[in-house]
């Protein structure tokens, strides 16, 4: 099969009960793309495919021939930083990190159909992404800053990528 | 006040850690920094910092254990006893010995003693029995599931009750209750302290057990290189892992290297090696392969730690004005098949100036896993019945619960007398209840008919109350020693700042950086925080009992001071100056009053491969002091009268640890605490078949943590001031205290909303319903 992940197109076998996951994480070494609860609760592994967004511990490999695939690691040029990511560091949106790859793709979706949601958008899209260290305010502001919904601009960050 | 004690040798000092008092013998620091007071001129400690590691967490660079791969690598699978007590009276892995992928399986027998791992007695269900690694963890799992395991299977014990029985069946081989059951904790005279109050209120409260859920489950990476050993651990100890594997395997520790760099999350569930780690370096060494063993979601809710049910049966007694006269508990805690005695007692004993209090805890085993400390282990459970029945007798002496909490302030350490190294906790008062606007104005009933709830998008009016209510926490933070720290200025005036703990996700690393870049006189952009590998970095403790930046902070001052002075010796000679004219700011050093000045880089560049190490480690505590962190927390909720959903609405926190050295992380740890706090308030509670022994909430979708949508408003504020006789860098500890006194102010204004008191957490909504219900 093939498909296309960050913009670049791979060509794969898979076996018929491989995860969209574990092909990313163990076959192309894409492993910001997180497994928690590997049964769709949780959204750590959330994913980018084509205009979906998806839990990929749920959606199978063989599925996915001929899609567009986005993971954390292509919401920028390497080296870079997007407008969402410097937000999220700016507004202190990640403690223990392990749920950001999957928020971000999830609130970058959120923004790519809805160029400036409003708190309660916001917080219904992103429910589906858990996060145990209770960053969720800091999510909130960081997708506003990124959407310049929120007032101020984002901060100087001291590191860049 | 503190005695200061001589430089060099050594003396005891008292740490305490989560509660309990350990006594330490510890090497005085060849020199102490004199502390930051308020008045100390600081530029880079108390800024907004941005948290140093979150590019790397933003773009998914940052590698996690279960991220870790190896050349080579096997992935194991534990098989988890699906009864709570037996024996294994079969067991057949051939079968599975033959299936794809699989390299080795380890059984009953098959691991060494001092893992205990693989017994054929069973005490509880989810105990692992047997574990499998193979070339992908689908293939170890599916022969994992292909073993035949059968059990001869006991009568058991999995409720307090059921354990303490006179006929109970044995739980643990020594007795179902430890040693130091029931625990009695007492001054003054309770008795005497009943009869001399105008009102006493006699309540029973009770507590779930609550599940960590890091969303990171518990896992280990182990390589053998001949006998030396490299385990990459989700730990919040890398020296304790080591202390674990060497002693359970029988090697040298220092043939034991842990690594942890990134974790995703541990809240008190990740303080040592695990089933998981020992399955994974005992499968390493046997099949010569680097072996990854990570709990799946199941075993993670299963089996790697929970905070305790508790049951406490509370009793107070007060004069009209609201002076106590007497606390009195009764508590009853189920441990599981192990653990700690961590009861909900201590806050009994040390929140509010009473003479006459008196706690008994009874602890038991049961047949269920065993606890772990949960942050906040034992305040959290205590303060939900300290707190509830103190806002129920503030109701019976028709008094305003902040008033009642004022009146029985403590001015020291009501346990022992001591003097507080400082207590803030008046001054949390006047700011929580300015910006939160309490007492709520008295605007006859709560009741609001037909308002819209903010989550409800039918447009069917309903009937929802609205209710306030606020609780109190002390929390020992005061850390301590041994912690040590080097710092090195590399000759391009770069700084490595190495010392050997790990950040949980709590900002250890920019804390520490921000630290040292203070004590410096350095740019914050060219120092980095070099932490989490036992291999290289000097001794830190565990990153627990939010002690981690008192403990390690002053250690990294100490080695920054240490560096800086070596840096001003070779600045002083290179500027024609002594180095007691010199300061330095932004990694530039200045002869004072002059326009000299050379760049940190221009003086490291001249001592070429010279390099200046400087050396820390954090001295004892002082002695005396009682050393916490105190604060208050009230709380807004909307309760649904027709489907008794409880909505928390906001939340304001005022707390008082002494210096905040990162105000932007420390928001966001004291959200997460609340956040966690609500989520034990609300919905969090493991569920155990009594019938069957066996926990049935076992996934993230059954056992509910917070979500985005449940978050309220939170107003986070602290007191004003560094603590200067903690320690040198004026900080105390945050981590734990916000989870304490979020669910009692939860549960206060779910009474104040609906009339009535629910007295078991979580208030479901059927527990709301039934409170509404009832005569």
């Amino acid at each position: 099969m093939r498909l296309t992940v960050n913009g670049r197109v791979h060509d794969v076998t898979v076996r018929d009960d491989e995860t969209l996951l574990e092909l990313l994480r163990e076959r192309l070494a894409l492993t910001g793309t997180k497994l928690t609860c590997d049964r769709g609760e949780c959204g750590a592994c959330t994913v980018q495919l084509d205009d979906a967004t998806v839990y990929s511990c749920l959606t199978l490999a063989v599925a996915c021939d001929g899609a567009a695939v986005r993971t954390v690691e292509g919401l920028a040029p390497p080296g870079t930083l997007s407008p969402l990511q410097q937000a999220f560091i700016a507004h202190d949106a990640a403690q223990c990190g392990y749920c950001t790859p999957g928020q971000l793709v999830a609130a970058q979706a959120l923004l790519d159909r809805n160029a400036s949601p409003t708190e309660e958008e916001i917080r219904a899209a992103m429910s589906g992404n858990l996060c145990r260290c209770g960053t969720y305010p800091k999510i909130v502001t960081a997708i506003r800053a990124a959407a310049g919904t929120e007032s101020g601009t984002a901060e100087e960050t001291i590191r860049g990528a | 006040m503190a005695r200061k004690p001589k430089a060099g040798g050594f003396v005891p000092t008292v740490v305490e850690v989560e509660g309990r008092t350990e006594t330490r013998i510890v090497e005085v620091p060849a020199f102490e920094p004199a502390p930051w007071t308020d008045q100390a001129s600081l530029h880079i400690v108390g800024t907004n910092v941005p948290r140093m590691d979150a590019a790397e967490k933003v773009t998914g660079r940052a590698r996690y254990t279960a991220d870790i791969e190896r050349p080579g690598m096997l992935h194991a699978y534990i098989l988890r006893s699906t009864v709570p007590r037996g024996a294994v009276r079969t067991f057949d892995a051939a079968a599975a010995r033959a299936m794809p992928g699989v390299f080795d399986i380890l059984g009953p027998g098959d691991a060494p003693a001092k893992t205990r791992l693989f017994h054929r007695d069973i005490t509880y269900a989810g105990q692992p029995v047997a574990a499998v690694c193979a070339t992908t963890l689908r293939e170890a799992r599916a022969a994992a599931h292909a073993i035949v395991v059968e059990y001869d299977t006991l009568p058991f014990a999995v409720t307090f009750a059921d354990a303490v029985a006179p006929d109970a069946p044995s739980v643990r081989p020594a007795g179902n209750t430890p040693a130091v059951s029931p625990l009695v904790i007492a001054r003054g005279d309770v008795d005497a302290g009943l009869q001399a109050a105008d009102v006493v209120i006699t309540r029973e409260y009770r507590t779930p057990v609550q599940l960590h859920t890091a969303l990171e489950p518990h896992g280990a990476a182990c390589e053998w290189d001949g006998d030396r050993l490299t385990v990459w651990e989700s730990t919040q100890g890398i020296f304790r892992v080591r202390a674990d594997v060497a002693r359970a395997l029988d090697v040298p520790q220092s043939n034991v290297r842990v690594i942890k760099d990134y974790m995703g999350g541990g809240f008190g569930a990740k303080n040592g090696a695990g089933a998981h780690t020992y399955v994974a370096a005992l499968l390493a060494r046997r099949t010569a392969r680097a072996v990854r063993c990570l709990n799946d979601r199941e075993a993670e809710q299963l089996d790697s730690g929970n905070r305790p049910a508790t049951v406490q049966r509370v009793t107070l007694g007060a004069k009209k004005n609201g002076t106590l006269t007497a606390i009195r508990l009764s508590a009853d805690v189920p441990l599981g098949i192990s653990g700690w005695e961590g009861g909900p007692a201590q806050i009994y004993h040390e929140m509010y100036a009473c003479p006459n209090v008196r706690s008994e805890e009874r602890f038991a085993y049961v047949n269920t896993s065993g606890m772990q400390a949960f942050r906040g282990p034992g305040y959290v459970e205590g303060a939900f019945g300290l707190e509830s029945a103190m806002n129920e007798l503030a109701r019976e002496l028709t008094l305003d619960p902040l008033a009642l909490r004022k009146k029985n302030f403590a001015k020291k350490d009501p346990r022992q007398g001591r003097p507080y190294s400082g207590n803030a906790l008046l001054e949390c008062y006047e700011k929580a209840a300015s910006a939160f606007g309490w007492p709520p104005a008295v605007d006859g009933s709560p009741l609001t008919v037909n308002r819209q709830p903010l989550t409800r998008s039918s447009s069917t009016p309903t009937r929802t109350a609205l209710g306030r209510g606020l609780a109190c926490q002390v929390w020992p933070t005061g850390g301590g020693p041994p912690s040590y720290a080097n710092v090195r200025i590399n000759n391009d005036a770069s700084i490595d700042v190495l010392a050997g703990t790990q950040d949980l996700g709590t900002g250890s690393r920019t804390v520490l950086s921000q630290i040292a870049a203070e004590a410096l006189g350095a740019n914050i952009a060219h120092v980095r925080a070099v932490i989490g590998d036992t291999q290289s970095l000097p001794y830190a403790g565990n990153s627990w009992g939010s002690m981690t930046t008192a403990s390690v902070g002053p250690a990294v001052r100490m080695a920054a001071e240490d560096a800086r002075r070596q840096l001003f010796d070779a600045a002083a000679a290179m500027l024609g100056t002594t180095p007691d004219t010199l300061e330095s700011r932004d990694s530039r050093i200045v002869v004072r009053d002059t326009d000299r000045s050379m760049t940190f880089a221009e003086v490291t560049g001249k001592l070429g491969n010279v390099m200046i190490q400087g050396k820390g480690s954090r001295g004892p505590n002082p002695a005396g002091v009682a050393i916490n962190t105190f604060g208050v927390q009230m709380a807004e909720v909307e309760v649904d009268l027709d489907t008794g959903v409880v909505r928390v609405l906001r939340i304001v926190a005022a707390h008082d640890a002494g210096r905040i050295i990162n105000p932007a992380l420390a928001e966001s740890q004291m959200q997460g605490g609340i956040l966690q706090g609500m989520g034990y308030a609300l919905f969090e509670e493991r569920i155990v078949d009594a019938r069957f022994g066996v926990a049935l909430n076992t996934s993230m979708h059954d056992y509910k943590i917070p979500t985005m949508a449940d978050v309220p408003e939170m107003t986070i504020l602290w007191a004003d001031g560094a603590d200067s006789t903690a320690n040198h860098t004026g900080a105390r500890g945050i981590a734990e205290p916000p989870v304490i006194p979020t669910a009692p102010a939860i549960a206060a204004a779910v009474a104040d909303a609906i009339g009535a008191v629910v007295r078991e957490i979580p208030l479901t909504p059927w527990r709301v319903l039934g409170a509404l219900a009832a005569p």
